[in-house]
């Protein structure tokens, strides 16, 4: 297929049924919405480009600036629309959860502003929260600024009202499905879809699907927050309920191993939303049915995210040569030089004085004639092996004597015969008044 | 009474949960002192105390914790916490004097926010660290100095409008403190004073209750650090405030039921939860919810200590990620810490006696007046959502007046004024009290028992008086007889 412009690719991704032996419903079709296959990697890119369209052209005349509260992936599509037609984006959000999104937009050039936490020593009578100065500093005359306002943008719903429903109908035949099941977000994509399924056949079942509320999953709201939206209409929704982050990893995993869907937490929130929704149907059904959820973006930016929930699902084996196979008994016994003795060692110039600061610290002061190997840094080394000769003593020194125990029990337990930790540290050594010097 | 009762149960640890369970002494507190009344438990500060030490003992740091005595007068928890080997932040003369009164040597004290000549010359006069804000303050000081004679004095340098790489954390802006733009301009006129101030570290205070903020402050600190290094001067202190919060209340899944039913209240689509329809910074614009939640977060899980922990462990960007406190140990730096708020967490309850008990219109909630002003029980002031605990007056509860059923309240002050009301919220009470009984105010130690006090209308001010435990008895005494030898001596 050939495009003039990769806008052009927006939309008309594949429908793909799940296997029934992964989601165990004996009655019921379950198919997912590949957004994930949209050129910028999400369902988002249909709403972003609907409502940033009409403007961009006028826009770049008045060199203005794309701003969104968004915190993912409306603020990635954004962010390359922007850059696509001269502009700049920047990004307002209150806190960016999701390093590796973070990091692309700088990457993709936004802007990113971080809205500032709530006040420690509350102000009742302060009636300027962040928010509001931010709407005001759009409205402003002058303003130069492209707000496409996803919460409450009616281009946000109609991106798919005219597009994603009427494909999910075209691929099954003309037929709309029996139900749909949807993350609520900025409630765009269930709301449009919704209303073009509806508009098919009213009997469709609409299943929308928030997070727990004092749980995260990026991309979908809590229903407390569901309701500041202004696309958000309970009454769209024939049930709302409340996914977990553990189950949404728990979909997505199913999705990424069974069923070859390379979905982010949000699609494994939507599919075991929807697995739960419909087993309970489908005991009762004579008739096939069929169900449609949304796989809404892919799994790799949210490596850290699941990390941080699973950390079993990163199990690694473990290294040789690490400090973390000491024994306390090992650590205790290592051998330690004392501040007066360690000056009087280092006189003799027999050791090799190792500082395991960061750089920053040893710029600043370290020990006269010592080098600087930061401890992450010498760890990784003594994977390989011994780093010194064995006939070359050592004496490592870190702030408190803590690290440098470890690390001269460890180089002893690989057969260094003369390494030595200082006692207390750096710190020790300035508070007994030794000597330090900035090169 | 619309649905399920709505309870915010307060966390009460041992201390707290014990008052609470002595009704007896309790009543007798306030048939003797009258109502309102603040008791303040001086001992709960020490334990406090040794949990931030135990944070600092875990990332290996030196440096000292300054108690901010803005957010209690009290003589008793000052002159207790004189007895241990903590600091003392003050902000005005009195409690200059207070501070040096209750015991604090001036290594144990440092002087902050706005100064007048008197305050800056009893700090400089008996040595005291001054935190200061601008280069103005700095040459005031020098010149006090000189021209009284006083000793060298020592100074933390405050600073603010720090600036984070690659996010643009956007922050409050502050009142106090110089801007690190502006440092340049200030470091020469530090080494212009050399002679009569002595540079001991730099200093932040940030509002907020958000740990990216702080960190970026820090992460700008350890690079002015550098600087003055760089210039031959020697400061090795970062003071980083206080903030770190307080959890008030004992029961996550309440404030969690609590703040959506108040969404759905302000959307309509339940019966109201406070006073008027107020909805605490909420309001309803065709059905979306509009504005913002302006209250404490309550339920607070990471405060006080264990927040200062997740601060310290918190990687710096700009720095190679490594964790704050890695940061803080390696450049030899020490830490100094102003918690107020979270040092008195579980320092003290507030009571206030039930004078009248009103129904209202018929299965709306009844209106209870107490013999306390709003202002005596700031936590509304605060923002602070937290239900009183009933302290009957008849244990037994054999009367006909008292209810055994939950019941929804308004809760009234006495002022003769409209909008006295004690909170907003409407309260759910496991019984309806009765005249005479206690609504005991828990955790109100922390900037919700004498900040906003005030004696309008020829009302009394809450009398204080501070407790402890002797074995399984409660003694006190008025809170200025209270000296650490009261307990061991037997003062009463």
């Amino acid at each position: 297929m050939r495009y003039d412009s990769i806008t052009e690719a927006i939309g008309n991704t594949p429908l793909v049924r799940i296997d029934p032996a992964v989601h165990g419903l004996r009655n019921i079709d379950l198919y997912a919405k590949l957004e994930l296959l949209n050129p910028f990697g999400s369902v988002k890119d249909r709403a972003a480009w609907n409502m940033a369209r009409p403007h961009l052209a006028t826009a770049a005349e008045e060199g203005g600036q794309v701003v969104e509260l968004s915190s993912g992936n409306t603020a990635k599509a954004l962010a390359v629309l922007a850059g696509m037609h001269g502009l700049t984006f920047k990004s307002v959000t209150n806190r960016m959860r999701i390093p590796e999104i973070k990091d692309l937009l700088l990457l993709l050039g936004a802007q990113i502003e971080e809205l500032p936490g709530q006040s420690e020593c509350l102000d009742p009578t302060a009636t300027d929260d962040p928010l509001t100065l931010f709407h005001r500093a759009l409205s402003e005359p002058d303003s130069s600024y492209l707000h496409t306002d996803q919460y409450f943008n009616p281009r946000n719903t109609e991106a798919h009202f005219t597009g994603t429903g009427p494909e999910i109908v075209k691929d099954l035949d003309g037929r709309a499905p029996d139900w749909f099941i949807a993350c609520v977000g900025t409630a765009g994509s269930s709301t449009g879809v919704a209303r073009a399924l509806r508009e098919h056949d009213p009997a469709v079942r609409v299943a929308g699907l928030v997070a727990a509320k004092s749980d995260f999953i990026p991309g979908i709201r809590t229903i407390d927050e569901a309701h500041e939206v202004g696309l958000f209409d309970p009454g769209t929704y024939d049930s709302i309920d409340a996914v977990t982050s553990d189950e949404a990893i728990e979909g997505m995993l199913a999705l990424n191993r069974r069923c070859g869907i390379l979905a982010g937490p949000t699609g494994g929130a939507a599919f075991f939303g929807a697995v739960r929704q419909l087993r309970a149907v489908d005991a009762e059904l004579t008739e096939r049915q069929s169900a449609v959820f949304i796989v809404c973006d892919r799994v790799e930016s949210y490596l850290s995210y699941v990390r941080q929930r699973r950390p079993d699902l990163f199990g690694r084996p473990r290294r040789r040569n690490s400090p973390a196979d000491l024994t306390p008994a090992e650590i205790s016994a290592a051998p330690a030089i004392g501040v007066a003795d360690a000056q009087a060692w280092i006189a003799t110039g027999a050791p090799l004085v190792v500082d395991l600061r960061s750089p920053h610290a040893y710029a600043a002061l370290h020990i006269d004639g010592s080098v600087n190997i930061v401890d992450e840094l010498f760890a990784e080394l003594l994977h390989g092996g011994l780093p010194f000769s064995r006939n070359r003593p050592v004496l490592l020194a870190c702030p408190v004597g803590e690290k440098s125990a470890r690390h001269a029990a460890l180089l002893t337990r690989m057969g260094h015969p003369d390494v030595r930790s200082l006692t207390g540290g750096i710190i020790a050594w300035r508070d007994a008044g030794a000597p330090l010097v900035r090169d | 009474m619309g649905g399920e009762p709505l309870y915010l149960e307060p966390r009460l640890e041992s201390r707290l949960r014990s008052l609470l369970d002595s009704p007896a002494l309790l009543h007798t507190l306030t048939d003797g002192l009258g109502s309102p009344l603040n008791v303040v438990v001086p001992d709960q500060l020490a334990d406090n105390l040794q949990r931030f030490r135990a944070v600092y003992d875990k990332h290996h740091l030196s440096g000292q914790v300054f108690f901010a005595h803005k957010a209690n007068r009290s003589s008793a928890l000052l002159r207790r916490l004189a007895a241990t080997d903590a600091g003392v932040d003050v902000a005005s003369l009195g409690e200059l004097q207070h501070a040096l009164g209750a015991g604090f040597t001036p290594d144990r004290i440092t002087a902050t926010g706005p100064k007048n000549p008197e305050f800056l010359w009893l700090a400089a006069r008996t040595s005291v660290t001054v935190s200061l804000d601008t280069r103005g303050e700095l040459d005031q000081l020098a010149t006090l100095v000189r021209k009284h004679a006083l000793p060298r004095t020592r100074v933390l340098l405050r600073l603010s409008g720090f600036e984070a790489s690659g996010v643009r954390v956007l922050s409050r802006r502050s009142r106090f403190g110089t801007a690190v733009g502006e440092l340049d301009p200030l470091l020469e006129a530090v080494e212009r004073h050399a002679d009569v101030v002595e540079p001991v570290g730099v200093a932040y205070h940030l509002d907020t209750t958000s740990l990216a903020e702080k960190a970026t402050a820090l992460e700008g600190c350890l690079r002015v650090l550098e600087e003055c290094r760089s210039r031959g001067l020697r400061p090795r202190a970062v003071d980083i405030g206080g903030g770190f919060g307080v959890d008030y209340l004992a029961d996550g899944g309440q404030w969690e039921r609590y703040t959506t039913e108040l969404t759905e209240a302000v959307l309509g689509t339940r019966p109201p939860l406070t006073y008027g329809g107020h909805g605490y910074g909420l309001r309803n614009e065709a059905g979306t919810l509009r504005g913002t939640l302006g209250v404490y977060p309550a339920h607070r899980p990471v405060a006080g200590p264990r927040y200062l922990d997740e601060l310290l462990a918190h990687p710096a960007a700009s720095l190679d990620g490594r964790p704050l406190a890695t940061l803080l140990l390696e450049h030899l730096h020490d830490l100094h810490t102003e918690p107020g708020r979270a040092l008195l967490d579980q320092c003290g309850l507030t009571l206030a006696r039930v004078l009248e008990v009103r129904d209202q219109e018929p299965g709306g909630p009844l209106a209870v007046r107490l013999a306390a002003k709003a202002d005596d029980v700031a936590l509304e002031e605060h923002g602070v959502f937290m239900d009183p605990v009933v302290v009957p007056r008849d244990p037994a509860g054999a009367r006909a007046d008292a209810g055994t059923d939950p019941v929804a309240v308004h809760l009234f002050g006495s002022r003769c004024l409209e909008s006295d009301l004690i909170t907003r919220r409407t309260v759910f009470l496991p019984r309806r009290p009765a005249p005479g009984d206690l609504l005991a105010f828990a955790n109100t130690a922390g900037y919700c028992m004498d900040f906003h006090a005030t004696r309008a209308q020829h009302q009394p001010a809450a009398r204080k008086v501070a407790a402890w435990q002797e074995g399984d008895t409660w003694r006190w005494c008025l809170d200025d007889q209270y000296w650490p030898t009261t307990p061991v001596g037997g003062a009463q």
